[in-house]
């Protein structure tokens, strides 16, 4: 901006009142960029509106089998499981002292085998859980994950607190340096609703649990 | 259908037969057969209002959809083409809610001058040569006339309501519609101008040469561009619907309409769009007449092809869409912004142009034949 905006004082009421002076080039150059501004935006929503492929609507709950999640989208908490079955979870507690309302309870176990301490109950309240994706950012082995699983309504309310592990035992790491043999022994596997959670092995007969993962109980 | 392309095609365009004319020619000889073509104009005008509610509203949930990464109504019936049926329902058995302080008989009257301005509109419009209920010769400042009622309807909604949010609303739409209702008028002078009529057709008429948007010289492009901005503020359209205002005034002068009444308002926007849109295309799109260039008598034959009543339908329903298209894009107005781009913007250049059209017309300074 090389031209200086004159000062003007205009007397409105009792006051002298600063006014900026603008040329007429000036608002008239202000006017057409207004103009173009205004093209531009009719441009962008006439690309949506002739690229259908852009829709970000989706039919549910007619396509559940093809739902498209966003990239970052969060719902339910999982352990990331790897495909030999074991997970990553060192129960270093971490995420634990990440979670803002205490949403996570990691109960931790010596290893009757390694003598070390593994994890024995990973607990998650989704009844308390705000998504926050604080326990996945904090966990240094990447052994957790925000699921894609949303439809979680229950009749009662004991169903929404649970173990998150499979297994209790020592984490893949430490699974695969041992012998094929010793394996079986050092882990004991976990049931959902077993152990210090409200429903603690309960049977609630008409009331079904919440979505049971394949390889599950 | 033959009738159609005859008249079109040969020097025999300019019959037009309205209903009225068959009317007033049957007075004479059989008082039931002018009786007939009364009740059929009143039936298909009734008739056009309740299908254009009904498809203009769906194509506005529909596009305004598609223009915001949408899918738009997709429920009821395939694609959602009953949705407008089941609002239409649900505005029927709603209850009507009047406000305890309000004045009765201005809130009752209210919506219903809204529509009838709307819909005495209709009745002169030339949808195609045989098909326009009257002709009257002074039709273009009839719809403006006519069309300035709506104003009333808001206004008395707006006072009648005893709410001061809508009052506000009222009063706006009032200074609104009335600041662009000049301009409006002034880029219809420079059409009747060159037209050298006021009747609808016979300004349709005058373009079988070519459409007067490019036919007058710059004037009708400049009038085009003054016509659809003053009427898309007259019909209270984003991005000029500060009347309505939703953030600021909650509803505006509709805020204590429910039901049938609401209804009314809200059936009567959407006739207002059409109407402008028609009028816009029949001043500078040449209305129900094909794309003629004078001299290709083979083009003429082939654009000819179509009736012209698809020609009329089209070109309203490209302006109807260019409404949306607004309405989906731009963000509304403030009252003072309003205020200066009527006064201090479009209403000088409506002006210049109206002189320069003027001196065209009066001294024949064409550019190029017309």
């Amino acid at each position: 901006m090389t031209e200086q905006i004159k000062k003007e004082t205009r007397k409105i009421g009792l006051k002298d009142i600063p006014v900026a002076v603008v040329s007429p080039l000036k608002k008239a150059q202000s006017g057409l960029s207004a103009l173009a501004s205004l093209a531009k935006g009719m441009r962008l929503t006439f690309s949506y509106f002739r690229r259908p492929s852009k829709i970000v609507t989706q039919q549910y709950p007619e396509n559940r089998a093809t739902l498209k999640f966003p990239p970052r989208y969060r719902a339910m908490l999982k352990l990331i499981y790897e495909d030999n079955g074991y997970h990553r979870c060192t129960a270093c507690g971490l995420c634990d002292k990440a979670c803002p309302n205490g949403s996570i309870k990691v109960i931790t176990r010596k290893g009757a085998t390694t003598g070390r301490v593994e994890l024995d109950r990973y607990i998650w309240r989704l009844d308390s859980c705000v998504m926050c994706n604080a326990c996945v950012q904090a966990c240094p082995f990447d052994a957790l994950e925000m699921g894609h699983e949303f439809e979680n309504a229950v009749y009662d309310r004991r169903l929404l607190v649970f173990n998150l592990n499979r297994y209790a035992g020592p984490p893949a790491s430490v699974m695969l340096k041992a012998e094929e043999s010793l394996r079986p022994a050092m882990t004991e596997k976990r049931d959902r609703y077993g152990g210090p959670v409200p429903l603690n092995g309960a049977q609630i007969p008409v009331v079904k649990p919440l979505t049971i993962q394949e390889g599950d109980l | 259908m033959d009738l159609i392309y005859t008249m079109t095609t040969s020097a025999a365009a300019t019959d037009v037969i309205t209903l009225a004319d068959r009317a007033s020619a049957a007075v004479d000889t059989n008082i039931w057969l002018s009786i007939l073509y009364m009740v059929l104009a009143l039936v298909s005008i009734g008739a056009l209002t309740a299908v254009l509610g009904i498809v203009l509203i769906y194509a506005e949930r529909k596009i305004a959809g598609h223009f915001q990464c949408r899918l738009g109504p997709m429920r009821v019936g395939p694609h959602g083409i009953l949705q407008t049926v089941a609002d239409t329902l649900k505005l029927l058995l709603k209850e009507d809610v009047v406000p305890a302080s309000a004045d009765k008989a201005m809130h009752f009257a209210a919506p219903l001058m809204s529509l009838m301005a709307t819909v005495l509109v209709l009745g002169v419009i030339p949808y195609s040569p045989i098909l326009q209920v009257t002709d009257v010769n002074i039709g273009i400042l009839y719809v403006t006339a006519v069309s300035g009622l709506g104003v009333m309807g808001i206004l008395l909604g707006g006072w009648s309501s005893n709410n001061k949010w809508s009052l506000v609303g009222g009063m706006r739409a009032a200074a609104q519609m009335i600041s662009y209702e000049i301009s409006a008028t002034l880029s219809v002078l420079v059409m009747v101008l060159f037209a050298s009529t006021l009747s609808l057709n016979g300004i349709v008429q005058s373009q079988e040469s070519g459409w007067w948007i490019w036919r007058a010289h710059g004037t009708g492009l400049v009038a085009f561009v003054i016509f659809i901005i003053a009427s898309t503020a007259e019909i209270n359209r984003t991005p000029f619907d500060i009347p309505e205002g939703e953030s600021e005034l909650t509803g505006g002068f509709h805020t204590e309409y429910s039901g049938l009444r609401f209804a009314f308002f809200f059936l009567s926007e959407f006739i207002n769009m059409f109407a402008a849109s028609a009028i816009a295309a029949t001043l500078f799109l040449g209305g129900w007449m094909p794309f003629y260039i004078e001299g290709f008598e083979t083009f003429n034959k082939i654009t000819s092809l179509l009736p012209p009543t698809l020609w009329f339908l089209g070109k309203t329903a490209f302006l109807i869409f260019i409404f949306m298209w607004f309405r989906w894009t731009f963000p509304r107005l403030r009252v003072d912004q309003l205020m200066r781009l009527e006064w201090k913007i479009l209403l000088p250049i409506g002006f210049i142009n109206l002189i320069a059209a003027a001196v065209i017309v009066l001294t024949k300074f064409y550019f190029f034949p017309v």
